[in-house]
């Protein structure tokens, strides 16, 4: 049977601490300045003091059709068959930075230090040793899981179905079609890029 | 990873390339390059331990591969963060492994401030340092010398305490105390006897065991355990959340609990006793209060001879008071702890032979009456309407707690505002029941201080000493913390008024990053004759040392953690260059005074005449030994077997405790002068005037009785008073912890700094156009002491009329002529002069006033970006 892991993020439960990002970093040895992982703030929004604010945290989005693999010149970047997850074989990767540039969600991560393109894989080396991917081992909040999102006998597939109704995806106008799911109850759900929306409401240009 | 490859990493890791690492890992056709190849045999192993970054103390499994810690994990044994782990203790590697580590004892060569340092042994540096004391102490006496500790790092706090009762000066603070934490212990102290309701300081244990516990709503009042203890209570209060608890958020700043909350009151910053004064009210006029439990369990229905202002007690305090009985009309003996056959009233005013007398609750009533929710709204800067929304949640979702914060502690209203909040749990019946917050669940009685276990040794400071305390005799709540006050001690320094101290110990999270107006105390630097200053990196402080002991960090220290039902033993995991633990250093100190002439030091380690005390100790191990017998256990076999339950959950938990009968059957109530929660508490007057029940001795009274009941004080800089300073500066400062830092620490840690690398000023939109301010643009801030800057944070997310800032100082600039302090750093406004809290002396850390406009850029020499932060990895990290 096909099988597709992806992260799913309990919004309501992110506490926007960025445990996941260092918890990451250390794991996976990534370079200052940049992360397989954001969370982003989305808000406040509305009128002083009925505000509305949640977090969101955002990794690979391990995409059904992702644009990534298709511009990769190598071949580095590509989707695995056995269980939908995106890797970047770092052997030919050229470093061209190309599938940084085609991801629609900035979940691609460039490791300065050797030079070539770098991704979350949900913690590939720690699943196979049987443990658990460092953000989701971490997070403080417990909003961070994966799993096969297409298995209902999976955690994330009995998450998803008992959240019915209040489960998203992220803003998906290049049909990459991603398999991260977003739970999200108690706060409106703001339909934009979070880091388009983080970077317009920062920056004074959002009038939600 | 193959054996080889560690060694070649482990080889490449020592000559310090980045990156070449992953290299070796990962592309095959470098790793024909052959490295040197050492055949050594790979061994990993983990450590159960517990961190230290912030206070939480979480559980943590540290990994060590070949002597080396490589990976931090959460322990999923710790009842309070089950497994999980934030940010800054994830980071703990990079501090133990921080290139900038103190890594000897250092004497200063040359000029202060001047940055030349001489590497010396620890007996020179120890010589040194017992020099310096004992100079002092012939010359000028032992009162001239200040320990102070805190400020985040510590290992624990009553070291610094310790060691100034054992050399015989009064004169200890710690730069928390009255503005953190202090006036909630001390009014939980004076009042219950048990437990107090705050989160960040690991209490509200009951709400840990999520899954059994019945609470039904809660009051985050000036706290935010998402962004302060994030993996512990902001998981518990997240969790809750989950499983439909409640809650209220009283914040200026729109943290992510006031996000999350059903109600959020962003209140003008440092006006919450008001808004407590309006919730009393409410509370008591619609009748919402556990009548029941009001009359049984508290003093309210004591009658108070309004002349003296005490409540009449005719015989023992603990089992006899006056109250009015209906039935009779007349004052009665009420017999500890109830008589069944009166009526006793709650509210009342009775001439009795000439005297008047009213009932504790008729006092509070009376207190209180101005404060309605139109008032409170007006002074708070609220709806009305919201106020009572926020009320009724509370009140109409019993079992409940309001869990009180460090923002009360830092304004001049903070012990007022730490006895108005337990007056509403007291109101309400939320005491020692299932789902509520105050309660006294069982210990393992290893630990016999508050909190850790290094005993304070106060029979060791003479009476004669003790009096010299600064500013003790006017602020006797510092005394539950044995504490000096720390705006009077700068005071004594500058002005000589009444002795000028003449040497500093320090043991320091950044002293120049968290004690208020440290434009001051630089200036008191220069007074002082000597200045040693203890800790894990060069800070500002050591900017203005002359001698600097290494301390080791918290993967390094030792320490008994007892978190719930479970006790932790922190383990020294490694063990880097000549560092010590504080606690060591201290007793090391101690040792060299008594071999110099001192003859307390010298009686310090003698065991027969420390006692309960404790002789000093001359390594962690000697001195844990002397305390885990408790458990039956040395601290090498605690080590081995922790974390480890030391009682079943059950067992642990003990609820009602003042329902327990005493030998004569009666209940035992609670640990208060009258076995009942004291609401009205007169304990006040008594300790103002004579220090009990804390003081060893008695002090003269302070100038002015301290308050049974609380009262609410205008900030002394206030946007409502219309004067020079609310017209120069017209906007409320408030602070709050980010979750990437704690307290004075952390801002020399790459993966925590890149996230947060220059501070931000929160202001509204509205006020943001007001005063020219553009979005992520550096701006200047300044109040009547000084000026800073900072990158505005526009957010609809702060209270219009106020802006927030989190502390700041900047490690790459210690070697300029700031010294990392002048920059970007909050407490160059803050204020350290009087008025302060009458009962415990707190000076101003928010709720004060200044003014923004924009600035052409960032500070010189300030790192901005990431990349910047590299000279701060681990070596061989990229």
């Amino acid at each position: 049977m096909k099988k597709q892991y992806a992260m799913v993020v309990e919004a309501d439960r992110c506490l926007g601490c960025h445990a996941c990002q260092v918890a990451c970093k250390f794991e996976n040895d990534i370079a200052l300045g940049t992360s397989r992982v954001h969370t982003y703030t989305m808000g406040p929004v509305g009128e002083f003091p009925k505000l509305s604010m949640y977090f969101l945290t955002v990794q690979c989005q391990q995409c059904e059709e992702p644009a990534c693999t298709e511009v990769c010149p190598t071949g580095a970047c590509f989707k695995s068959e056995e269980d939908g997850v995106v890797r970047i074989d770092p052997d030919s990767c050229i470093g061209c930075q190309s599938c940084l540039k085609a991801c629609p969600f900035r979940a691609n991560n460039f490791n300065r230090e050797m030079r070539i393109a770098d991704k979350c894989t949900i913690c590939d080396q720690l699943r196979e040793a049987g443990e658990t991917p460092a953000c989701v081992k971490n997070c403080p909040g417990g909003a961070l899981h994966y799993g096969d999102i297409l298995d209902p006998e999976s955690e994330a597939g009995k998450l998803l179905a008992a959240n019915e109704g209040y489960v998203y995806t992220l803003k998906d106008d290049g049909g990459n079609r991603p398999s991260g799911r977003f739970i999200l109850k108690n706060e409106q759900w703001i339909d934009m890029l979070p880091f388009e929306f983080e970077e317009a409401l920062r920056e004074g240009r959002y009038d939600g | 990873m193959s054996e080889t490859n560690t060694v070649i990493t482990e080889y490449l890791d020592k000559i310090g390339i980045a990156g070449l690492k992953d290299a070796i890992n990962n592309r095959r056709y470098l790793s024909g390059c052959e490295p040197e190849i050492i055949e050594v045999k790979d061994e990993e192993h983990i450590v159960h331990t517990a961190c230290r970054t912030c206070i939480a103390n979480c559980g943590v499994i540290a990994h060590v591969r070949n002597g080396q810690v490589v990976k931090l994990e959460g322990d999923p044994v710790d009842p309070m963060s089950k497994g999980r782990m934030c940010g800054k203790g994830l980071s703990g590697i990079n501090a133990l492994y921080h290139p900038n580590r103190n890594k000897y004892p250092l004497v200063r060569v040359g000029e202060r401030g001047g940055g030349r340092w001489k590497r010396v042994t620890w007996d020179e540096a120890l010589d040194t340092v017992a020099g310096m004391l004992m100079e002092i102490y012939h010359k000028y006496g032992a009162e001239y010398v200040f320990g102070s500790t805190g400020g985040g790092g510590n290992p624990e706090v009553w070291s610094a305490c310790r060691f100034c009762n054992i050399f015989g000066t009064p004169n200890w603070f710690e730069p928390g105390s009255a503005q953190c934490y202090l006036p909630r212990v001390l009014a939980a102290a004076m009042m219950y006897g048990g437990m107090d309701t705050s989160i960040a300081d690991s209490n509200c244990l009951e709400f840990f065991d999520e899954e059994n516990c019945p609470v039904r709503s809660l009051v985050l009042w000036g706290t935010d355990p998402s962004y302060s203890c994030t993996a512990s209570g902001g998981r518990m209060v997240n969790e809750l959340r989950q499983r439909g608890v409640k809650t209220v958020v009283v914040d200026p700043r729109l943290t992510p609990d006031a996000a999350k909350a059903d109600v959020w009151l962003p209140l003008r910053p440092e006006t919450d006793v008001a808004l407590q004064m309006a919730w009393i009210r409410y509370i008591l006029v619609n009748r919402l209060y556990d009548e029941e439990f009001v009359l049984h369990w508290t003093n309210l229905p004591y009658l108070v001879d309004c002349e003296s202002r005490f409540i009449v007690h005719p015989a023992d305090p603990k089992t006899s008071a006056l109250v009015w009985d209906r039935k009779t009309a007349s004052a009665r003996v009420m017999d500890y702890p109830w008589n069944e056959d009166y009526d006793v009233e709650l509210f009342g005013t009775h001439e009795i032979d000439g005297k008047l007398y009213k009932t504790g609750a008729q006092l509070l009533l009376e207190r209180v009456d101005e404060y309605t929710l139109e008032k409170a709204g007006e002074i708070c800067w609220l709806d009305p309407a919201d106020i009572e929304r926020a009320i009724r949640i509370y009140a109409e979702n019993t079992p409940g707690s309001v869990c009180l914060g460090v923002a009360t502690d830092q304004n001049i209203n903070s012990e007022q505002s730490a006895m108005a909040a337990n007056i509403l749990d007291f109101l309400m019946g939320n005491v020692e029941k299932p789902g509520v917050a105050m309660q006294r669940f069982r210990i393992s009685g290893v630990l016999k201080s508050p909190n850790y276990p290094v005993p304070v040794a106060l029979k060791c400071l003479p009476e004669e000493q003790f009096l010299k305390r600064l500013g003790g005799r006017e602020h006797k709540g510092l005394s539950i913390w044995y504490g000096g006050h720390a705006a009077s001690i700068l005071k004594a320094i500058l002005t000589g008024e009444p002795y000028q101290p003449r040497m500093w110990i320090d043991r320091s999270g950044n002293k120049f990053g968290v004690l208020a107006e440290v434009g001051k105390w630089a200036e008191a630097c220069e007074k002082l004759d000597y200045i040693v200053h203890m800790f894990t990196y060069p800070t500002s402080m050591t900017a203005y040392a002359d001698v600097v002991l290494p301390c080791e960090e918290w993967l390094e220290t030792e320490m008994v953690v007892e978190t719930c039902n479970t006790l932790v033993a922190r383990q020294q995991v490694v063990h880097l260059w000549e560092t010590r633990d504080e606690t060591v250093i201290w007793s090391n100190i101690a040792k060299r005074c008594g071999e110099m002439g001192h003859e307390m030091c010298r009686k310090s380690f003698d065991p027969e005449f420390m006692g309960e005390d404790l002789a000093y100790w001359d390594s962690m191990e000697e001195f844990f030994d002397q305390i885990t017998p408790a458990q039956n256990m040395t601290w090498k076999e605690m080590c081995a077997k922790a974390p480890f339950e030391y009682l079943t959950k059950e067992e642990w938990k003990t609820y009602y405790v003042y329902k327990e009968p005493m030998e004569d059957g009666r209940p035992q109530g609670f640990n208060t002068p009258s076995r009942k929660l004291e609401v009205y508490c007169d304990g006040y007057i008594k300790l103002g005037r004579t220090g009990e029940p804390f003081m060893p001795y008695p002090m003269p009274p302070a100038d002015r009785d301290y308050e049974p009941l609380p009262y609410y004080a205008e900030p002394t800089e206030s946007p409502v008073r219309d004067d020079e300073i609310s017209r120069e500066f017209p906007l409320v400062m408030t602070n709050g912890r980010l979750p990437m830092f704690h307290h004075s620490t952390l801002r020399n840690i790459p993966g925590l700094r890149e996230l947060m690398p220059v501070p931000e000023v929160w202001i509204c939109p509205a006020d943001a156009e007001k005063y020219g301010i553009v979005p992520g643009g550096w701006t200047w801030i300044e109040s009547a002491r000084g000026k800073i800057r900072a990158k505005a944070y526009v957010t609809k997310g702060i209270r219009p009329g106020c802006v927030y800032m989190e502390r700041f100082w900047t490690p790459e600039t210690l070697n300029t002529k700031t010294h990392g302090w002048q920059e970007m750093n909050v407490n160059v406004l803050t204020r350290s002069e009087a008025p302060f809290n009458d009962v415990v002396g707190t000076h101003v850390l928010r709720g004060f006033q200044v003014k923004v406009y924009p600035a052409d850029g960032a500070p010189e020499g300030v790192r901005t970006e990431p990349q910047q932060f590299r000279s701060w990895l681990t070596v061989g990290r990229s």
